[in-house]
């Protein structure tokens, strides 16, 4: 009796974890931080990939100011208006423009409030945008590659013989 | 709660906090719309200088601006008056900017006065419907009967200002502050023969008295003057200048001190000329000031019979042994400097005990030295006695003989209402207001005119006192306006084209234009010839910022001036049924109360007593005791002229027979920081005149206090009870 009552809220419990399982894997729940799901399915491969656009076309900023910015919707629709307007992510992005709104991307790559990162000192000692972000012209969808822990970034300050004082980040 | 419940409860928290973590963690990146215009670089910021305009002092500020928005105030370290330094109310003139309560774009009134129902209209509209009352005004041949009311301005805003009034044919235009250094102009005119006023060495100097001006707070120039005490005390390697405060509160700058003198409240003229008479006796004055300056020590001996020393001490309530003490450091140490500051000017016999201060530093010849006094080099002229213009306006307004009043500032907070300035603008039919919050004199106006932030403004500021150098500084639009607003004197010209005929009295089509004019002229004929270059320059470093050393005219004792004679003082209320002395004093947060919209400031714990957010009534810790009166209880201050509640702090700093409040709350309007929070001490002043001369006497009131409650509401960032047991006065 007791044994079967036992057997009986095992199953019950194992069926509430399935249950639990499916529901987390078919409701559009996002749990990466790494590669975290985009409102717009942009792919990087098919930019940066296949059309050979080069980063900074669209990253523009970089070259000039600590942060490398992204393309504002206004440029986004100026290609698109042209090229595969009929492709329903497209359509996705014209809706965004119609209702006046931002496309909210999220981040992939962040940093805390008390790292100093500046694209363009980067930019101008050459270091190329793969040494960071990796083979984003590869990425379907972009991922984080690095971990962006401290340790990180000195090494490669000192495989470069960059400052590794701590104002030079920290400040 | 059930325990069923609390675990049905926590289930659903739990599930809930499960199922919001199953999102990325990550922050959204969110794109412009459409991108910004060239020499706009996302993450990138520019500064650009310009001049705080806050108070009179006038420093010069650097504004950190990325993605065209302001985002931090600081000193711009090339400006000669506050050399990269900055007060607490500078910072704050960012949120002036952001404020959520700005007035968006012309208001008309639409309800009853002062209900503060308003419409918006545009400003076509708005400008039309004051160009028609003034068309009408013209008409009648009745253009006096417009009054136009402002703090005291500088630079262009004067010519503009004046201009406009004179083409217009009025010539009441009323520039009064509640703060402004009137009674030193005055003085020191009398003393010297000159209204500029002084600017004092106190980097320099090796022994500092000062007379109730608290300069590390307010008064003139105080971002120059803490810079130049932090000096005095500790920028030499040898000597570290003694300081003496004399004043019956201990301000932030009396804290300061080496020595406090709590002299009774009137009384500090009289020690004055106590001390200069025991420094003629012992012969430890400046033979070579004295003979310069015409005096004899035997004749001015002989006038200053009357102040001798059991005498003196008995009118301030101070030992001789001490005044006899500072009097002597004072002589003896060269060099020594003086000054007069509010809380001496503000009483009945306030303009003879200002002159009797300077007269001391004439007395150890620190006049036109290093560490002495110098004229400054500012403005040379100012109004000296605005209050009687504001007096008589006032009758003015009473006898309706206003149709239009233009208001910029917020007099209805700022005039004590013993003046009936507040009942009698109700008089005036319509009333223009041109703040940019909505503050208590824009809730009593017909129609707002909003100004933009001084962020967004053209200007120039001359600083007060704050430097001998001859000193322009520039104000300019650092961000893009936020509203539809326009610049008072934009409107004024706007108003002045209208009006038509009269165009030509305004050669500029905009005020930008009148200023880059008037600085062409500013600059030497040399640098006129490329202006162009010369502009940008003059905007990029903050201004004009010219050097001459000592070519302006010293100070010498102008020809026939009397000695100084403080009367005995008087006050308003009898000592019987009102038996202490109120002190009503600028805090160093809201200076006269502009200060309270700005929620940095709000959240500014007080200095001295660490409360924030409201206003209280410092009570000595032995008549708080005498009257039961705990820290933090609620006690009504009761003056002949009015009565307030507020909360009590215990404050050793204080002599027993005064009690101070802060001056600044009490706004009605001015935003949701500073409406309905804390109260405005100016309704308890008693307006002193007496038949000869007109002057403000604001520290002559008295009032008694009554217990109300304990409950005070008292809010205070610091622990309170410390105070009680510090023995610090002994009088
Ligand atoms: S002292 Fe006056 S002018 Fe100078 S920063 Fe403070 S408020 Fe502005």
């Amino acid at each position: 009796m007791k044994i079967s009552w036992l057997i009986a809220g095992l199953i019950f419990a194992a069926g509430v974890v399935v249950a639990g399982l499916a529901l987390m894997y078919y409701l559009p729940l996002d749990m990466r931080d790494r590669s975290p799901l985009q409102p717009l399915a942009f792919s990087h491969k098919v930019h940066a990939g296949d059309n050979g656009i080069h980063c900074l076309f669209c990253h523009r900023y970089a070259p000039e100011s600590p942060v490398a910015g992204i393309p504002a919707v206004a440029d986004c629709r100026a290609c698109h208006l042209f090229i595969s307007p009929d492709a329903p992510e497209i359509k996705k992005l014209m809706l965004y423009w119609e209702k006046r709104e931002p496309i909210p991307w999220v981040r992939v790559y962040s940093l805390p409030d008390h790292v100093y990162f500046p694209h363009m000192m980067h930019i101008r000692a050459r270091l190329s945008c793969t040494v960071c972000h990796d083979e984003v012209a590869a990425m379907e969808r972009v991922a984080r590659s690095a971990e962006l822990k401290m340790g990180w970034c000195l090494n490669c300050h000192r495989q470069h013989k960059a400052s590794i004082d701590c104002w030079t980040c920290h400040k | 709660m059930k325990r069923r419940t609390f675990l049905q409860l926590s289930g659903m928290t739990a599930a809930g906090t499960v199922l919001s973590g199953c999102q990325s963690g990550n922050e959204k990146l969110i794109p412009y719309l459409v991108p910004p215009d060239e020499g706009v670089t996302p993450g990138k910021a520019d500064y650009y200088a310009s001049s705080c305009r806050f108070c009179p002092a006038g420093c010069g500020i650097l504004v950190r601006v990325s993605e065209g928005r302001a985002k931090k105030i600081e000193g711009n370290p090339a400006h000669p008056v506050n050399r990269g330094k900055l007060c607490a109310m500078g910072q704050a003139v960012l949120q002036e900017l952001y404020h959520p309560d700005r007035v968006p774009q012309p208001l008309k009134r639409s309800g009853p006065r002062g209900s503060g129902a308003f419409t918006r209209i545009s400003w076509e509209e708005s400008l039309e419907l004051l160009a028609g009352q003034l068309r009408a005004l013209q008409r009648e041949k009745a253009t006096d009967r417009l009054a136009l009311v402002t703090p005291q301005l500088n630079g262009t805003l004067v010519e503009l200002t004046t201009r406009f009034m004179r083409v217009f044919g009025s010539p009441h235009h009323l520039s009064f502050d509640l703060l402004g250094p009137d009674w030193l102009r005055t003085a020191t005119r009398r003393s010297f023969g000159q209204p500029g006023l002084p600017w004092y060495d106190v980097a320099e100097t090796r022994y500092l008295l000062s007379f109730g001006a608290d300069f590390v707070e307010h008064h003139l120039s105080p971002v120059q003057y803490g810079y130049a005490f932090g000096r005095m005390r500790q920028g030499r390697d040898t000597v570290r200048g003694h300081f003496t405060y004399v004043g019956g509160r201990m301000s932030l700058t009396g804290a300061s001190a080496d020595r406090w003198m709590p002299a009774r409240p009137g009384s500090e003229g009289a020690l004055a000329l106590g001390m200069a008479r025991l420094i003629l006796a012992e012969s430890l004055s400046d033979a070579g000031s004295l003979a310069v300056n015409g005096l004899q020590t035997e004749k001015l001996l002989r006038r200053l019979e009357a102040y001798d020393l059991p005498r003196v001490a008995e009118q301030t309530g101070l030992p001789q042994r001490i005044i006899a003490e500072v009097a002597r450091e004072f002589a003896t140490t060269r060099p020594a400097l003086a000054m007069a500051g509010e809380t001496v000017a503000f009483q009945s016999n306030g303009p003879d005990a200002v002159r009797a201060v300077q007269m001391l530093n004439l007395l150890v010849g620190n006049l036109n030295r290093p560490g002495g006094v110098y004229p400054d080099g500012g403005s040379r002229v100012g109004p000296e006695n605005s209050f009687t213009e504001l007096l008589s306006l006032v009758a003015a307004m009473r006898d309706g003989r206003f149709r239009v009043a233009m208001i910029h500032g917020d007099p209805v907070h700022a005039i004590p209402p013993a003046t009936g300035f507040q009942e009698a603008l109700a008089r005036v039919p319509f009333i223009v207001s041109f703040s940019s919050l909505m503050d208590d004199t824009a809730l009593q106006a017909d129609l707002i005119l909003p100004d933009h932030a001084a962020l967004e403004s053209w200007g120039d500021v001359i600083p007060l006192a704050g430097t001998r150098d001859r000193v322009i500084g520039l104000m300019q639009p650092v961000v893009t306006p936020l509203f539809d607003t326009r610049q008072f004197p934009d409107v004024l010209m706007a108003m002045a084209d209208k009006l038509g005929g009269k165009t030509a009295a305004f050669p500029y089509q905009s005020y930008q234009e009148m200023l880059k004019g008037t600085m062409e002229k500013r600059v030497g004929r040399a640098a006129r010839r490329d202006f162009e270059t010369v502009w940008v320059e003059l905007l990029r470093q903050g201004g004009l910022f010219e050097t001459r050393q000592g070519q302006e005219k010293g100070y010498r004792r102008a020809p026939g001036s009397s000695l100084p004679n403080p009367a005995e003082p008087r006050f308003a209320g009898d000592e019987k049924r009102f038996p202490l002395h109120l002190l009503v004093y600028p805090s160093i947060a809201f200076y006269d109360g502009r200060g309270a919209p700005l929620p940095w400031l709000q959240q500014l714990p007080d200095p001295m007593t660490t409360v924030v957010w409201d206003s209280w009534v410092e009570i000595n810790p032995r008549t708080a005791a005498e009257m039961g009166i705990g820290f933090g209880d609620l006690v009504e201050v009761t003056s002949p002229q009015g009565a307030m509640r507020l909360p009590a702090v215990i404050y050793p700093g204080i002599r027993p027979d005064m009690v101070a409040i802060p001056l600044g709350q009490g706004h009605r309007g001015m935003g949701r920081y500073a409406r309905g929070r804390g109260s405005n001490p100016l309704v308890l002043l008693a307006l002193i005149t007496d038949g000869t001369e007109t002057r403000p006497a604001w520290h002559a009131t008295r009032v008694r206090l009554t217990r109300i409650s304990e409950k005070g509401e008292l809010v205070t960032a610091g622990h309170p009870q410390g105070s009680y047991r510090s023995e610090l006065i002994e009088i």
